[in-house]
């Protein structure tokens, strides 16, 4: 009888010390709701703002689609891609272009009101945002170095 | 000592190849699900066969023990020649069976050589015990050192050996079998047989393709699971009655199991003390139940073999109940290590185009992996560039991965917690007959 109190106690102790530790919770970390607000991160530069114009665009056309930002950015990794991203969320692609086209538009005008973009800049960005479309820019996208 | 050591390599051919199972996988380029009949084949033949070999060897038991070993190792020549992964997975099933022939038979030769069932059914339960824990870690080191085929060269001339044994042996008729068998003890050996098939599969697997161990050190790394087994079966004879040491055991081996299923962070370190505590429980409960299953039964083969058939159909059981939850699981850790390594890039300080690239790598690489049955390297995913922009994002992304690949896991252990614990059920619901 010992023997099982022994045995009891040494599994016990071990499931304790191992939970206490975190490991119910080790696991991948949760993504961000696309629907909460985020720092704005004071960008330097041109190319940090337009990675925030974009990122916080992102954010809005997710935050419609009830999916998550990560998920969209993995959309735009290619052509097939965006097609299977709009099959499985049932959205045309023209949707989901002028999902991130309204989007962009936002946070341009965001950015600009927050002082992170000079207006001229932010009527340029205005102008590309408006002429070019999102497959065309997933086409873009694959030419950059490290592609 | 010979007979012993035949035991112990055929049983540990029940997980000897689980650390060879990737390069196996490269070799024959087959889906993972059909990999996993290189270990179904060996057990489901051993499970079947057990009870017809133990029947044979009672009447001619050096027979039926020299014809096992000549089969084994020309099906072990086959496996380690195997142009095919048919020809493979064909030459494991005849393993089995070759191998239940020697395992029954090994025990009725024991009984005659040391002319005491008892002590024959020790040194046979211990032989098994050694055996089955020591598979992984034998496996994992001629895995890294010669080759995954030197697993079945190696073990051919280890068993032949073991012919040297019937010199001398006296074939002597053993009366029918006086008894039925013990259905609580068979009924828990293939419980925790079915439990164990986490701690002698999955955490190979998890430490070897999820932690990218090579085979060696992973080889090494379990090896603390058969010495806790060795020590116990030894140390833990003096537990009385038997019911309370399988008891013992049992829980032990729950507890080692359920502390793998939350594991607190990624690392071999973090598994030496569950893997003690279920080597522990190993060689307790086994050892119990074996000695219970055999206790003041005539034809020892006979009751051997329902043990044996009672272990490996268990470990087959626990292959197919634990396999789809591990793969489902593995799966949803794909989509969230892809969308929190994309987190990462996003929310780095590395440049914005750079951030594209790599998180373009991310999904390539996920989707590569997934096809090849390996983990990504991180690094390559990241590329080569200086700065610590860079180290924190390598360090970050595989965190990440660490933490997919180990929760992966989690819910398999708990279920093979779950059903080790069950055995409870048929050990107290008998434990009068257990009470010797």
């Amino acid at each position: 009888m010992r023997a099982i109190v022994w045995a009891a106690a040494a599994s016990l102790a071990l499931i304790v010390v191992y939970l206490a530790l975190g490991g119910a919770s080790y696991a991948p970390a949760r993504v961000a709701d696309p629907c909460s607000p985020r720092d704005w991160r004071n960008p330097q530069g041109l190319q940090q703002t337009a990675e925030q114009i974009v990122l916080s665009a992102l954010d809005g056309a997710a935050c419609k689609l009830h999916v998550s930002r990560e998920e969209m950015v993995l959309a735009f990794g290619s052509r097939d891609a965006l097609r299977a991203f709009a099959r499985k969320h049932h959205v045309s692609t023209q949707k989901l272009d002028e999902l991130v086209r309204s989007g962009l538009m936002r946070s341009i005008d965001d950015a600009e009101q927050a002082g992170a973009l000079n207006p001229t800049i932010g009527d340029l960005m205005r102008g590309f945002v408006r002429r070019f479309p999102v497959a065309e820019l997933v086409d873009l996208l694959q030419q950059l170095p490290g592609f | 000592m010979v007979l012993a050591l035949s035991v112990g390599v055929v049983l540990a051919d029940s997980s000897v190849v689980t650390i060879a199972l990737p390069d196996i996988l490269a070799r024959y380029h087959v889906e993972i699900s059909t990999l996993a009949w290189v270990l179904t084949a060996f057990n489901l033949a051993l499970a079947l066969s057990a009870l017809p070999a133990a029947f044979l060897a009672r009447r001619r038991p050096a027979h039926v023990f020299g014809l096992g070993i000549l089969v084994f190792v020309a099906a072990s020549l086959v496996c380690g020649f195997a142009g095919s992964f048919g020809v493979l997975v064909a030459g494991r099933a005849v393993q089995g069976v070759a191998g239940a022939a020697v395992v029954c038979a090994a025990l009725d030769l024991l009984s005659q050589l040391t002319e005491t069932d008892a002590r024959a059914a020790r040194i046979w339960t211990l032989a098994g015990i050694v055996g089955a824990a020591l598979g992984p870690a034998v496996g994992g080191i001629l895995t890294q050192l010669l080759g995954w085929e030197s697993i079945f060269f190696v073990q051919a001339p280890v068993v032949l050996f073991a012919l040297v044994a019937l010199r001398g042996a006296r074939v002597v008729p053993v009366p029918e079998p006086a008894e039925r068998p013990h259905v609580g003890a068979n009924v828990a050996l293939l419980l925790i047989s079915g439990g164990l098939v986490a701690a002698l599969f999955l955490l190979v697997i998890l430490l070897i393709n999820g932690w990218r161990l090579d085979p060696l050190p992973a080889g090494l790394a379990v090896t603390i699971m058969p010495v806790a087994a060795i020590a116990a079966a030894r140390f833990g004879k003096t537990i009385e009655p038997l019911w309370a040491r399988a008891t013992s055991g049992v829980i032990l081996i729950a507890g080692g199991l359920a502390a793998l299923g939350w594991l607190p962070h990624a690392g071999a370190a973090w598994t030496f003390p569950p893997q003690l505590a279920i080597g522990a429980g190993l060689g307790l409960a086994l050892s119990a139940l074996t000695e219970r299953a055999l206790a003041g039964r005539s034809a020892q083969a006979v009751h051997g073999g329902w043990t044996i058939a009672a272990r490996h159909a268990g470990v087959v059981v626990g292959l197919l109940l634990l396999t789809p939850i591990f793969t489902t699981d593995l799966h949803h850790s794909e989509r969230d290590v892809l969308a929190s390594g994309t987190a990462a890039v996003l929310d780095s300080r590395i440049p914005p185009l750079d951030k594209i690239a790599v998180a373009r790598h991310i999904a390539v690489a996920v989707d590569e992996a997934k096809q090849e049955a390996r983990i990504p390297d991180v690094s390559e995913v990241v590329g080569t560039h200086k700065g610590s922009a860079y180290a924190d994002l390598v360090s970050k992304l595989q965190d990440q991965l660490d933490r997919a690949v180990t929760q992966a896991f989690s819910r398999a252990f708990l279920a093979a917690a779950l059903l080790s614990l069950a055995a409870l059920v048929p050990i107290l619901l008998r434990r009068r007959e257990v009470s010797v």
